[in-house]
């Protein structure tokens, strides 16, 4: 069977196949398609038959990801949406939070609502905390608010009404009042997609739910049609931001769910790399033209965020939204980043970048500001020759010529230039690394640092030497390692939910009633009558009493006061450094994560017959190790012929087609029996 | 042969960033423990706390603040300490100090300070300033808006040694305790504070192991040298001249009469100095500020004037001076209540950006809501148990040149500050919300681009006795238009009593009890237009109408619109 993955990325679509039973590979790559982009993922298809002989009647397993969702948001390409939403509240999706994140700007703007004023509308209705009906929805208000709806020719209605969470029979009621009226309108209510606490955030995700559910619905309708016209007929999945994939029907749904699914299908692949080494604990590091992502995985799973915000940066609020996001620290530091030196000597790399228009000063497309990928060609890391397969040929003096330039400014000559630019660089996806970890109460020592991205294995050993990582692993494909980690992924719900009591002997009953009414809809979410299939992870939201932070403290499958305690204070402990035992717990939320035991991507024993140290070795380069080393004579190695097992010492480089692995003096380099490269210090084991 | 040590030693500059971007993490660091182990809503939501480093001379490295009340207030703090304790810091110390009156704002807001060293010498100091939701003092909160000395405001611990050999002194632990009416609360900040500076600690001290005390505390010193040269080339590029500015502020909680307040403010070559001679003494409530506080309000405004996006040090503000006698209203001494003092301190910062806002359209909008507009609610839960809500409400703020201007921000006296969630409220409070949208009643400032709106927010009362307290600016003095624009709306409150429908309204209300269905309606002011209203844009008035953000009376009353 083969198993294939298609990634839609802004500028290029990828596809990567595995064939279970030869070991296969197929990749091909196509620009994507703007305007329709299912045309560009048939075009890999055809691309993969052309080139790799991918026979699409084979295909037992299909998965699609990608920015589809993200760029339809950020595009503003969804359709006309309204709101409708309790008395006396018209205005919270516009008033957002209120923050002012950028202090000290006295002309700040929150970022515009999604739905104007003229199309925010009130019902009069109320429910209370508790979920008490205080007031019964107004009949009449439903049926002017339809014919204002019908009025403005909305395609798409979002329902939001206050401690929906709590109880969800009013907007339940109130869509299917609509329904009946505009049977041709969309129609989303807050409790579908979260049963989340908090009216502003749950919103803004109904809003954008509803705003790209119509566009999305026909994208995989046009989708699913092309793939049976290119004779892909198994089940099609879609890859979700939570690390799982759902079927096309689940992702039309609730399509805001795939508002992470390129990334998030990196985090999928970097679980399943721990999986082939036995490694529990993996951080995850990519780095790609114009920023660097990284995740870290603790016990075998993915973090998964309950507040994600879109667009956020540190000087924009964004835009909250409560579905479940791995949680992805992004920098802006990538190949494509540029190095400025201000007015006043102050050297800076990023976050503008060169991108792939006009890229690098050596791609020779007019860039002239030095960047990241400048500065590895000139110390030696990146090979000239043998960019890109051979495709591009680098433009080493026009590099050299630019550095020159910066260099001047800052008293530096060529090669302490690019080390400038590289340590810099460095630094930053070290204080992002850190960030994950170190932040979070994790020590990085305690994890295997899994590195991906074109740009990727050109720092990995250097970062993994900076953090202290027990080992560094470059998987295979890891210029196209998200396309590969959709094929990881497994179909996945995250149940999450505002339900609070205080932890204690009688909160245990109606804990397990609720964890039972979560585990049912996961059963009927997948289409099973029984869950035996399933695989379930129970999480709870706990905090000490006064406190308003909820720590996700998992909890194993029976349910005891004492032992939840426990691992509360542990967790809290590794958080924020102390605990306060004795002081009352209480839960706000719980959280259920159900996957479908299904296979996924096994790695193929590497065939070692034939391989040897001498025929991998294509020569040798010299590499700028810093000031104080200076050029060191670097053996250069071709991945694919690296025997399995034997080691190699650094200075080496080791090439495959989309990147170029760095060896450092003092460290060791082997291939696995997978395939994977695996660095560590010399001495450690 | 000896190396010659000199703190002047030259950084290289990519070491300089890569120790700056070190330090940031640090900052972010603490904020994060700090911001999720609080248990004070006033923390985790307002983030109403700084955290910073300051170097062994006391000036200020690095900063991370959620909001511009904090903005270079650290160095004049830890300097009143260190003056103190002199030679008596060693490693393992820890400092507390809340004095308005020695480089503090309130005495709600605890400074908790770490000296750091390599050996025996000191390198740095951490700090963490957080407002605690109550220290003692004649009501819940420590905040009467009628205070007229700060003996009603709460205990004051003016620079107290709190650990020696990191060992928290239990006595003044105690003393802390039994002062407030929250002393959970108070502890778990106490905690949350003292973990933060640890922290830090552990941070500075990875990086000394790496970088030696020299080349840090030389990094230190080439930030802030970095940050002032860039400072003085922008002021050089202003136009030197004097600029002025008058205000008023209404009434200061014990007296409602007009407080006329004024700047002076002169540019010359890459110097500013502001001037506040001519303000009157501290007024008789407590809506003074301290000394320190006046710093941090014309810091705020100079910082956006100068750098609003660059991390903060003491570097950029070395071309400032402030000039201002003691005694007044914005540079108050003791006795003087000060409980309120973001309410006089944010009028002296709007002052500064009220003289320079037409000379420099690109950094300043017209005026803003200004106040805070901080309200507090406190009484018995249904269980018995005992709570307070305190609530900033955010607001309009005025247009700019090229637009209108933001519809409910939090005022410029806070910044990254959440407004509560109404489902979260409910949960938590015996309160239930009404109504929270735009003040469309209420208007904004009309002109060529308007002002934006502030908000209405109903608050009906679900338990009897409940008190109900708040301080409002702006009560009578709109915000200002600038360039021929129109003045904005006015902030106030009112309480609609159940049963009677009888309606009374507040600027600064130091105390009423309200019983089960009376509502609390917070109204705040949209702010100031900017240009001609005749200019106004047709299509521009069009969607506000359409929107129903304005009725077409007003459109063609104060626009001369002819559509319908």
């Amino acid at each position: 069977m083969i198993r294939l993955a298609t990634d839609v990325g802004g500028t290029f679509t990828d596809l990567l196949g595995y064939d279970e039973q030869t070991g296969q590979v197929y990749s091909a790559k196509s620009l994507t398609t703007i305007d329709d982009q299912s045309r560009g993922v048939v075009d890999t298809i055809d691309a993969a038959r052309t080139s790799d002989g991918l026979e699409p009647g084979q295909v037992g397993f299909f998965v699609h990801g990608g920015t589809t969702v993200i760029n339809a948001i950020t595009e503003r390409k969804g359709v006309r949406t309204a709101l409708v939403t309790t008395r006396g509240i018209r205005d919270v999706l516009e008033i957002g939070r209120g923050t002012r994140p950028d202090l000290y700007n006295l002309r700040f703007h929150t970022p515009a609502p999604y739905v104007e004023r003229a199309l925010r509308f009130e019902i009069g209705e109320r429910i209370g905390a508790d979920g008490s009906v205080l007031e019964r929805i107004n009949q009449d208000d439903m049926e002017r608010v339809a014919k204002a709806l019908q009025a403005e020719g909305v395609e798409a209605v979002a329902i939001l009404f206050l401690n929906s969470y709590a109880n969800p029979e009013h907007e339940a009621a109130c869509a299917a009042y609509l329904s009946d009226r505009l049977p041709d309108t969309t129609i989303c209510c807050s409790h579908e997609i979260s049963s989340l606490w908090r009216e502003y955030e749950r919103s803004n995700t109904v809003v954008l739910n509803a705003y790209v559910k119509p566009i999305i619905s026909r994208y995989f309708q046009k989708l699913e049609t092309k793939l049976i016209d290119a004779t892909v007929r198994c089940a099609h999945y879609a890859m979700l931001s939570n690390g799982g994939v759902a079927s096309f029907r689940q992702a039309s749904d609730a399509p805001l769910n795939l508002v992470e699914s390129g990334p998030s299908g990196g985090v999928a692949g970097a679980v399943r790399i721990g999986e082939f080494l036995g490694e529990q604990n993996v951080l995850a590091f990519d780095v790609g033209g114009t920023t660097a992502k990284c995740s870290v995985i603790v016990d075998g799973k993915p973090r998964v965020f309950s507040e994600y915000k879109m667009e956020w940066s540190r000087q924009s609020p964004g835009y909250p939204v409560q579905v479940p996001v791995v949680d992805i620290v992004e920098i802006g530091s990538g190949g494509g980043s540029i190095a400025r030196v201000d007015e006043f000597g102050a050297l800076t790399v990023g976050p503008e970048s060169a991108g792939s228009k006009p890229g690098p000063v050596c791609y020779g497309f007019g860039g002239t500001e030095p960047t990241v990928t400048d500065a590895k060609l000139l110390t030696g890391v990146i090979n000239p020759d043998n960019f890109a397969g051979g495709k591009i040929r680098l433009d080493v003096e026009a590099a050299r010529e630019a550095m020159s330039g910066l260099g001047e400014r800052l008293g530096l000559n060529v090669e302490n230039t690019a080390q400038a630019i590289l340590d810099l660089a460095e630094a930053n996806m070290i204080n992002a690394l850190k960030l994950v970890t170190i932040q979070r109460g994790y020590d990085p020592r305690d994890f295997t640092l899994v590195v991906t991205g074109g740009g990727g294995p050109l720092f990995a050993a250097s970062l993994g030497r900076e953090l202290n990582a027990k080992r560094v692993v470059i998987p295979p494909h890891a210029g196209i390692f998200s396309a590969w980690g959709m094929l990881a992924a497994k179909p996945r719900v995250d149940m999450r939910k505002t339900w609070f009591r205080e932890l204690g002997a009688e909160a245990i009953a109606p804990l397990e009633r609720e964890l039972n009414t979560l585990r049912q809809s996961a059963t009927g979410y997948f289409g099973q009558d029984t869950d035996e299939a399933l695989t379930f992870v129970v999480a709870l939201q706990l905090r000490y009493r006064g406190q308003e932070h909820s720590v996700t403290t998992h909890v194993g499958t029976k349910l005891d006061p004492a032992s939840i305690a426990d691992h509360f204070h542990a967790a809290h402990k590794t958080a924020y450094s102390f605990d306060l035992v004795g002081t009352a717990i209480e839960i706000t939320g719980i959280h259920l994560v159900a996957e479908l035991q299904s296979p996924v991507i096994s790695c193929h024993t590497v065939n070692g017959d034939g391989l040897t140290k001498e025929t991998a070795q294509t020569g040798l380069r010299k590499v700028f190790e810093g000031a104080e080393r200076g050029w060191v004579d670097s053996n250069v190695f071709h991945r694919e012929k690296m025997p399995p097992g034997l080691e190699i010492a650094g200075p080496a480089l080791i090439e495959e087609p989309t990147t170029t692995t760095l060896i450092l003096t003092g460290q060791t380099v082997q291939r696995n029996e997978h395939g994977l490269l695996i660095v560590t210090e010399k001495g450690d084991t | 042969m000896p190396v010659k040590l000199q703190t002047k030693d030259k950084v290289d500059p990519v070491t300089l960033e890569i120790i700056q971007g070190k330090l940031l993490s640090v900052v972010d660091e603490m904020a994060v423990v700090m911001q999720r182990t609080s248990m004070s809503p006033v923390i985790y939501e307002v983030l109403d706390f700084a955290c910073g480093v300051c170097n062994e001379k006391m000036e200020l490295v690095v900063q991370t603040n959620g909001i511009t009340l904090f903005t270079g207030t650290f160095s004049t703090q830890l300097r009143s300490v260190v003056e103190t304790y002199k030679d008596d810091m060693k490693p393992g110390d820890i400092y507390v100090t809340n004095d308005p009156y020695h480089g503090g704002t309130h005495a709600c807001d605890f400074a908790i300070i770490r000296p750091i060293f390599q050996g025996s010498r000191l390198v740095a100091y951490a700090l963490n300033v957080a407002h605690w939701v109550d220290v003692g003092g004649a009501v819940p909160g420590s905040l009467p808006p009628d205070a007229t000395s700060s003996f009603q405001e709460g205990l004051r611990l003016s620079r107290i040694r709190l650990a020696r050999g990191d060992v928290i002194n239990d006595e003044i632990v105690r003393i802390i305790r039994e002062n407030t009416r929250l002393p959970d609360i108070a502890m778990g900040d106490l905690n949350a504070q003292i973990a933060t500076v640890r922290i830090a600690e552990t941070r500075i001290g990875e990086m000394l192991e790496r970088y030696g005390a020299n080349l840090l505390t030389a990094s230190f010193g080439a930030i802030i040298e970095g940050s002032a040269l860039r400072s003085r080339a922008t002021i050089r590029q202003l136009a030197d001249g004097v600029y002025r500015a008058e205000d008023v502020i209404d009434g200061d909680g014990v007296t409602s009469g007009p407080i006329h307040v004024q700047v002076r403010i002169t540019i010359e070559g890459d110097q500013v100095e502001v001037d506040f001679t001519g303000c009157p003494p501290a007024v008789a409530g407590p809506i003074n500020c301290g000394a320190g506080a006046l710093q941090s309000a014309v810091k705020s405004v100079f910082k956006a004037m100068v750098a609003p996006q660059e991390p903060s040090n003491e570097g950029w503000f070395q071309p400032l001076t402030i000039k201002a006698p003691n005694g007044t209203i914005f540079t108050a001494e003791k006795p003087s209540p000060t409980g309120w003092y973001y309410e006089g301190s944010v009028q002296a910062s709007e002052l500064v950006w009220k003289a320079l806002a037409s000379h420099m359209p690109e950094r300043f909008s017209a005026g803003s809501y200004s106040s805070l507009c901080v309200i507090y609610l406190s009484g018995r839960s249904a269980t018995g148990e005992e709570f307070i809500h305190i609530e900033p409400t955010h607001g309009g703020w005025g247009a700019s040149e090229d637009e209108d201007g933001a519809n409910a921000l939090i005022s410029l006296t806070d910044g990254d500050t959440y407004n509560y969630s109404i489902e979260l409220l409910e949960a938590k409070f015996p309160v239930r919300v009404r109504r929270y949208d735009f003040n469309v009643e209420g208007g904004v400032g009309g002109g060529r681009f308007r002002g934006g709106f502030g908000v209405v927010r109903d608050y009906e009362i679900l338990a009897d006795k409940t008190m109900l307290t708040g301080s409002f600016g702006r009560s009578e003095t709109p915000p200002w238009g600038a360039a021929g624009g129109r003045d904005g709306s006015v902030n106030r409150f009112e309480v609609i009593e159940a049963g009677t429908g009888k309606v009374t309204s507040y600027g600064r209300l130091s105390e009423r009890t309200l019983m089960k269905g009376d509502v609390v309606r917070i109204i705040t002011g949209g702010g100031g237009g900017w240009g001609d209203p005749a200019l106004r844009a047709r299509d521009a008035i069009d969607r506000d109408l359409r929107n129903e953000l304005i009725t077409l009376d007003d459109a063609r009353s104060i626009y001369g619109y002819e559509g319908h």
